[in-house]
């Protein structure tokens, strides 16, 4: 009864603390109003208004005409590209290349912040967590330039094995290069969050973990695996929203034509059809049906997780 | 149940590089030893804790009650192998444990923050500790249903810690450490996060627990009643070191120096300027005008001490002052109205004294600026010495 009475008194607080915080915002609209300008005006601008363009996959685009001027075709520029020989390979390509990508990217930055919680002295852990982040800040295209040198068959790699493989000309090692360079560069940086959130983890709590007797692993099972299980969670279906997004830049610098096969997927196609060849109606079609497929992924991942996580999800 | 001895313990925090070098900068040559607020800085590092040898009994209840920073935490959480001993030997049921693994050492502790699992359920807080010893599951409900009948929760084992109040919190935090039936039982500011109220309902709790589960305890806390009404003997620490060791009744009779005197006891304990005059085998303390003489006991300790007449710091604890018609005169400052009591706070030559008085004994009414006289015995005088603030009688 008690409970039941502090409950309900906690939840009558909350909903003062609510109504406060409503009052408090109408009262000072305009301020808010101010602060939220500027972010409303720029997702306008550069969001919104070009999802305009759109319009672009179901016509035969003309940049004289223009988009209006342009003649409407429906859904030829679709047809055409899943009718297309190789839609299947690059769809393959794309989706081989995110979901290895996922599976082994997504939990290296969650491993690495475990780890780096581990580390007592915190200037040690300072210094390596610089060292981790560096890698960020490397342009893609010079990362490439580097992963090109070091693969190169007279590279360090080849030196290290006694070898002269040229591995940018294997198409079944591009996927590993891609993925394994991505970790390297990616994840120091995206432990960020995760380390952030394992700051949580109640220092009393692990140990008294210590006391009953739990190991490492138990330690992370029991103590922080709770504590960063949601932002894992937001993390994960936001990766998975983002399975088709895999970017141009850095499969077409990796790319050779030796390795086309396992490395032209729909970003490089519709790049080089788009801004290559001037085929802009159907580059943007093959875009947009890159993009329907991540709204239909993150909102299915989203309902999934949902229903496993008592609820909740973004 | 089982024997626990510190010998000789002693903590050092070592400094990071750069401390000792901006150390070294600063210290003189001639200067070793530096004291910053209540911690010792020496070359090894930070001092938190050092000669601390304490021989606790089977089933005995220690409490290790100090200021903030004394180290008695510390000290607690050497014992339970969460700080590494710098120096000196822990040895439990006559076993060195100094490398020995916490989980190892057949302790369990309570700690200040319940630090309960936050997704597990009470049940599940209870057994954990089980599971990874991985007992059978008939054993381990059997042993978290008992404790869960001693601590009165057992309607609340299916709840998560955040649906419970601090009390119950309080409650399936102790009711895991009692699951392992440990040695030794470590609490570490087990009623701090509590409201006056439900600490004492839990004080009375933990008195209860401990003549129903018999086993060795040792309970850190900074308050001094909880320490009094909890321990078999006190320790009571100070900068890292141990001020005395003794039971509720010693510590409170017989302060070994003026920082046991002035931390035990509320109201403080009332200090003066005075002076101790030998004559003969006799002894009288001299304060404001008044001459006392101290008791037999008393005057026996001094004399065999071959303690001689000198200026000294005189102790009377506010309860044992009496308001007299003859005595030292002070002036009320104010008068709090306690119930069954009236605190007199008055200032008698500079210093602040606390008079009780009881109520039935009052014959008036006290005023601000009220000018009282008062008085003690000679048997409730605590004798300490000017120079190294020791009891002169031990």
């Amino acid at each position: 009864m008690k409970n039941i009475s502090s409950a309900a008194v906690g939840g009558k607080a909350g909903s003062n603390k609510m109504h406060n915080t409503i009052v408090y915002v109408k009262q000072h609209w305009q301020l808010y109003a101010l602060f939220m300008l500027p972010a409303v005006l720029l997702t306008v601008v550069f969001r919104y208004i070009p999802m305009g363009g759109i319009m672009i996959a179901f016509t035969e685009y003309n940049p004289i005409k223009g988009i209006l001027g342009s003649e409407w075709i429906g859904f030829q520029n679709f047809t055409r590209f899943l009718s297309s020989p190789d839609f299947l390979r690059y769809l393959v390509n794309t989706l081989k290349l995110s979901v290895y990508g996922l599976l082994w990217g997504f939990p290296a930055p969650i491993l690495l912040a475990f780890l780096l919680n581990r580390i007592l002295s915190s200037k040690t852990k300072q210094k390596i967590q610089l060292v981790l982040y560096m890698p960020n800040f490397i342009s893609v295209i010079v990362l490439c330039g580097i992963v090109r040198i070091l693969l190169s068959p007279t590279g360090m790699v080849n030196s290290l094995l006694g070898t002269d493989i040229n591995f940018m000309t294997m198409p079944e090692a591009f996927r590993t290069i891609y993925i394994a360079s991505g970790i390297w560069q990616g994840a120091g940086w995206a432990s960020i969050i995760y380390t952030a959130a394992l700051s949580n983890a109640s220092k009393e709590l692990k140990e008294a973990a210590v006391i009953d007797g739990a190991n490492i692993i138990q330690q992370i099972k029991a103590v922080e695996w709770p504590v960063i299980k949601d932002t894992v969670l937001i993390q994960f279906i936001m990766s998975v929203g983002n399975i088709m997004s895999v970017g141009f830049e850095k499969a077409y610098a990796l790319q050779t034509d030796l390795n086309l096969n396992t490395s032209e997927i729909i970003a490089t196609y519709v790049y080089k059809k788009g801004l290559l060849d001037g085929d802009y109606g159907f580059s943007t079609a093959v875009g947009l049906f890159n993009t329907v497929i991540n709204v239909i992924l993150l909102i299915s991942m989203n309902a999934l997780v949902k229903r496993m996580n008592e609820g909740k999800g973004i | 149940m089982a024997t626990v001895q510190l010998n000789n313990i002693k903590k050092v925090y070592p400094f990071i590089s750069g401390e000792q070098k901006s150390k070294k900068k600063k210290n003189d040559e001639n200067k070793p030893e530096k004291k910053k607020s209540n911690l010792q800085i020496t070359d090894e590092g930070v001092v938190a804790v050092q000669e601390f040898s304490l021989d606790i009994a089977d089933k005995e209840f220690i409490v290790l009650v100090g200021p903030s920073g004394c180290g008695k935490s510390t000290t607690l959480r050497m014992v339970a192998g969460l700080e590494e001993i710098s120096d000196g030997e822990l040895v439990i049921d006559g076993k060195v444990m100094n490398d020995v693994a916490p989980k190892d050492r057949d302790i369990a502790m309570v700690f200040q923050n319940y630090a309960l699992y936050p997704h597990m359920s009470v049940y599940e807080n209870m057994a954990f500790s089980l599971k990874l010893r991985k007992e059978p599951k008939d054993v381990i409900d059997k042993k978290v249903r008992e404790a869960a009948e001693i601590l009165s929760i057992t309607q609340y084992l299916e709840r998560k810690p955040k649906a419970l109040s601090g009390g119950q919190r309080q409650r399936v935090a102790i009711g895991r450490a009692i699951v392992r039936d440990p040695k030794v039982m470590l609490m570490d500011e087990p009623l701090s996060n509590l409201d006056a109220k439900l600490r004492n309902e839990m004080r009375a709790e933990i008195i209860k627990l401990r003549q129903r589960i018999n086993t060795t305890f040792m309970y850190v806390t900074h308050d001094q009643t909880e320490a009094m009404t909890l321990g078999d003997r006190i320790v009571i620490m100070k900068d890292g070191y141990i001020q005395q060791i003794g039971t509720p009744q010693e510590v409170f009779n017989h302060p070994s120096n003026l920082f046991v005197a002035g931390f035990i006891g509320m109201p403080v304990m009332n200090f003066f300027d005075a002076d101790l005059k030998r004559e003969g085998d006799k002894y009288y303390v001299e304060v404001g005008g008044l001459k006392v003489e101290l008791s037999k006991e008393k005057e026996a300790r001094l004399l065999a001490k071959d303690v001689q007449s000198q200026p000294v710091t005189l102790g009377v604890r506010p309860e044992h002052t009496d308001v007299a018609e003859k005595g030292i005169s002070a002036r009320v400052e104010v008068a709090e109205m306690m119930g069954s009591s009236v605190h007199l706070h008055v200032n008698a030559s500079g210093r602040d004294v606390i008079i009780i008085v009881p109520t039935v004994e009052m014959e008036d009414s006290y005023n601000i600026g009220d000018t009282v006289k008062f008085t003690f015995d000679g048997k409730v005088a605590h004798i300490f010495s000017k120079e190294t603030d020791l009891n002169l009688e031990f």
